[in-house]
Parts: C-alpha cells; structure tokens; sequence
C-alpha cells in the first residue's frame, strides 16, 4: 500500500536531516520508528503527509501511496488525500484544535471540508465517530471547548477525527508521549483495536521502546537520519543488527531488568 | 534493611491545600508521611497531578505546607527564620526536569558551577577554576566544559552539570524532580548510574520523583506511590516487581510496556480518569477506577498501615 524508496530530506541548505529511507508497508499493518531525538523520525512521516514545515524539501527519492507517486502530485491532489485516505494524530491534540471554538464546530468544519454533507449529518456522523472511539458522551464533547477535556480524552477526540473517513493509513507522531502511564495503555490499545476493526494500518513514531514493540509488526530504528536496524518486529528485539539498538534496548527499563542498587 | 536511627527527614502528616475559584480548596497533597533514610533513595511514582512535585516543593521549603511538619535531623524545618531557612538550604539541594530553565544563558558553566558555593562564602573567587574543575570530574565532564555556555551542550550534558552544580554544597539530600524525564533512554541511564555512584560515594539520601515505576524500582531502596495527594503504598524498591498490594501500584505496572512483551497479551489497564482534585471522594482516592470496590470503600478512606515490615499500604483490601 505505501512504499519508501531511497527518500532523502532536508531542510533549507543544511545537511540532510533524512537519507536514504525505504519502507515497504501492506495493507492493515503497523510500523513503529523509533530513535532519540533528531534521530529524523518525525520528518519521515511528515514527508508522506506532504507537510514537511518551513524550508523542509524532499531532495531525492519517491513515495508511493496505492502504487501512486505522491511526489508527483499536485498541492491539490495531495490535500485530497490527507483527511480521507491518509490522515494524521499529532502528540497532543490540544495544538491542532483552536482553543476558543468548541470541538463539535471544529469536526463539523472538519468534515465539510472533505465532504459535501449537510450540518445536522456532519454533526450526526461525529457524535458516532466519538462514541466509537470511546467517548460514550459523545454530545456533551461536541459542546466543550479543548480545555476543558483531559488529555487522554482530547487525545480521543483526535483520533476520532483521524478515523472519520476510515483512512487505509494513519500516521501517528508520539501519539501517548504526553499522557499518562494509564492513559497511554488505553491510547495503545484503542490503537490495535483500529487495526482489527478497520484494517488501517498505522505508521506510529515514539520514543517508547516498549509501545513500539508492542504494537509493530515492523520496527524500524533510526539514527542520524538514517535506519540502524529494519525488520520484522521480533527479528529486530532478538537479534539486532546494530551496536545502537543493542545500547537502546539495554537501556530501557524494565521490571525484570537491571537493578542499580 | 531500614534503622529508624537512620532517618533523615520525615514528613509527618503533610496536607497542601491551594484555594481555587468559587471558594473551592484544591487538596494537591493530603496527609502525606514519608521517611527518607540515610545514604538512601526514595522514588516517589504517581501520574500528573498526584501532588508528587508539590511535596518535593515543600521538603525543600519552596512551598510552606497547610499542616503537618517536616523534620530534618529531628528539627522542624516549616517554621524556620528566613536566615535560618537559607542556612538549612546547604542541606538540601534540588535538580529539575528541564537544567535549561535553571541556569542563567548568560552565564558560563564555570560561573554556574560555583556560584552556589560563592554565595555561601564557603569559596574564594580565586579557586573558582580549581573547584569548577574538581566538580566537572565528579560527573564525568572534561575541564574545559568550564569555559562553554549552558547552550552548547547536550541534554544530558546539562543535566550532569545540575547534579554538579546541586552536590557543591555537599548537601545531606538531593531532591530529583523529573530529571531524567526530558532525556532519551540511553541518556537517561548513564543519568541513573552517575547517581547511584555518587550516592555511594557520598552517602547521600536521594528523594527521586519520577511518573516511570520501572525506572524509578530499579535503584530506589524504598517506593512510595501517590494517587491524587495520597499516598496509597510504600515498599521497599526490590518488592515492587513482586509484592505490590494495592490496586493502584498493581494497575500501574500493569500499563507497562516491556519491549520483550508478548503481542498477543491483553494490556490489563484501568479504565477511565483521575477524578478532580477540587472535589475528593469521601472514601476512598481510587474507588471509581477500582475493581475490588467494596461498600465500605464508599463510606471510609483507608488509612495507610504496615502490612509487613517496610511496607505500608492504604487499601480496605488488606483488613479483609
């Protein structure tokens, strides 16, 4: 469904921040990227959503999106994509919603935008989508304002919206990294629970170890911009490639793990 | 394992309240009693919100608790003088999440370093370079970091720099509040292995606040947890893997993810939210996330009580 060849990013004249990236992804499956920060994970998936931020320029390579080059594309063929067949849960929603609207305006705006549907059907359509997602109350959410939410549930709500169209892929950048232990248990299995009942399949960047183990079927690590280590998800934990993801996974704690004291 | 003889400073029936809108009262920390021993750490876990930071104010006087006491060396230390209270301060000594908040940008590492003994009159302006170098050693940094900026290092760099900078004093205890939560993993294990020696070395008590109970276990001599003010268990940091009691501790470790962990394993987490800490339950912090909810959870909070040595715990579960 979505191939990387050889991408190669960079922002403004520095040197590339992304080189050489490939990745092969089927239908219905779950990648996880993780690397340290500037490690280029986050650029990957802003690369195939078409909105690498200020100078950010794809200098060489192509993505494939359907057997399609998304490189080719035209700004307007791309934001077609984007929210319908692709679509994207950011670390916290509380950056991507307006403060001072409340969210039922915001998703019924949001699903207008991709669709001609009359107001009380948007409406309609969102209070479903946020029932689904887990958020039984799905009225009183569309009459709150963002910050009047908790994170777990704003983080819902962004996912909901992301789900709304039932994209073939979504991207999620550091989707639990600002939420609680508790919370983020919940987040992850909301997550693998979109696998199995949509068939999405899901790119997630994080910096936790354990999640991204626990939710890929591939996993990629990355360094410098570049793959230390790519492959299915238990070749990668047993038999890492790379001194780098050795030291990595050494280091993450564990309940069974090395004891300092 | 623990000598009531080795007791450094206790907390004794620590209540914070701050007033909110409306008349309302936030209760950040409510009766909180802790122990902190000689030459040992106790990790303070809770998600955001469980009043863990502000009780890390107040053990190091940032904050003045509504009731209760701290007591250092069996000295009252809430209701010191101001003169008094900034003496106490050579005692005790703090790191923060984010060193790049804590350190002027304009100032050099050399400066940083040494200022706090500088203020105390314990150093002359000409040994300054002697004692930047002698406490850049102490955490594995070359000498001629002395000469750089706070923002030409590394994280981790910076953070090496905050533990330097908060031991020159030679205090008896070293609050942590979150100093490795900004860090990348490997980082923050070279982080967690500096301390743990220097804690060898100097014999000193380290109170470490953190939201990662698998981090925290691993060289804490002693846990507590902290759901919503209370505190709900306290155990030795080798008992955690195994012998954990309340529902709480046990709910936390269960939303753990280990990177060896089978995929096919269902993630036992608690549903639903922490209530607002504007309007407590009567009985019980944790009864609407609980799954062993009985009556009197309801009508009682559970108090917290040993229930073998070193282990302390504030469940209904344990009476029955």
């Amino acid at each position: 469904m979505l191939d990387i060849n050889d991408l190669t990013v960079r922002y403004g004249k520095e040197e590339p921040i992304l080189k050489h990236f490939n990745l092969s992804m089927k239908k219905g499956e779950i990648i996880s990227i993780v690397g340290e920060s500037g490690s280029g994970k986050t650029t990957v998936i802003r690369a195939v959503l078409g909105a690498l931020p200020g100078t950010g320029k794809i200098v060489d390579g192509d993505i494939l999106f359907r057997n399609q080059s998304l490189t080719q594309k035209s700004k307007e063929e791309w934001r077609e994509l984007r929210g319908t067949k692709m679509s994207m849960i950011f670390q916290d929603c509380q950056a991507t919603l307006d403060p001072i609207r409340k969210i039922g305006k915001q998703y019924v705006e949001y699903i207008r935008t991709h669709s001609r549907m009359p107001r009380p059907e948007a409406w309609k359509m969102a209070v479903d989508m946020l029932v689904k997602m887990r958020l039984p109350e799905g009225e009183n959410i569309m009459n709150s304002y963002p910050h009047q939410l908790s994170g777990g549930m704003r983080q819902r709500v962004g996912i909901a919206m992301a789900m709304t169209f039932q994209p073939e892929l979504l991207l999620a950048d550091e989707p639990t990294s600002a939420l609680d232990v508790t919370t983020q248990a919940q987040i992850v299995r909301q997550m693998a629970e979109l696998r199995d009942d949509y068939d999405t399949g899901i790119i997630i960047v994080t910096h936790n170890l354990g999640v991204a183990s626990y939710l890929g079927d591939q996993l990629i690590v990355m360094k410098n911009g570049r793959i230390v280590d790519q492959g299915k998800r238990d070749d990668v934990i047993d038999h890492p490639a790379s001194e780098y993801t050795k030291t990595l996974l050494a280091a993450v704690p564990e309940m069974e793990g090395k004891r300092f004291v | 394992m623990f000598d009531q003889s080795d007791i450094i400073l206790k907390a004794d029936h620590i209540v914070k309240q701050f007033p909110a809108s409306k008349g309302r009262t936030l209760t950040a920390c409510n009766d909180v009693s802790l122990e902190v021993y000689q030459g040992k750490t106790l990790g303070i876990v809770g998600e955001s919100g469980c009043g863990k930071s502000t009780f890390a104010r107040m053990l190091i006087q940032l904050d003045r608790p509504t009731e209760g006491a701290f007591h250092y060396r069996g000295k009252d230390i809430v209701n010191l003088s101001g003169k008094e209270k900034w003496l106490n301060r050579k005692n005790m000594q703090m790191v923060f999440q984010d060193p790049q908040a804590t350190f002027n940008p304009k100032m050099k590492i050399i400066d940083i370093l040494t200022e706090p003994l500088v203020n105390y009159g314990l150093l002359n302006r000409r040994h300054k370079e002697e004692k930047a170098r002698e406490l850049l050693h102490m955490v594995e940094l070359p000498a001629e970091f002395s000469d750089r900026f706070p923002h030409n290092m590394s994280g981790g760099q910076r953070q090496r720099i905050s533990i330097a900078r908060a031991l020159s004093l030679e205090p008896e205890i070293l609050v942590c509040d979150e100093a490795t939560s900004a860090l990348d993993v490997s980082i923050q294990q070279n982080i967690i292995e500096l301390l743990v020696k220097l804690q060898k070395e100097k014999n000193i008590s380290i109170v470490f606040i953190c939201h990662d109970i698998a981090l925290v276990q691993s060289f804490s001599h002693q846990v507590a947890v902290m759901y919503l003010g209370h505190v709900v268990e306290v155990l030795p940091g080798s008992e955690v893997g195994t012998g954990t009691v309340h529902p709480y501790t046990q709910a936390l470790l269960g939303a753990l993810f280990s990177v060896h962990m089978d995929q096919g394993k269902k993630i036992d987490s608690i549903e639903g939210e922490v209530p607002s800490p504007l309007k407590l339950p009567k009985g019980c912090p944790f009864l609407n996330r609980c799954g062993f909810c009985m009556d009197r959870c309801i009508q009682e909070k559970p108090g917290i009580r040993e229930v073998a040595p070193g282990h302390q715990v504030a469940c209904h579960i344990t009476t029955v």
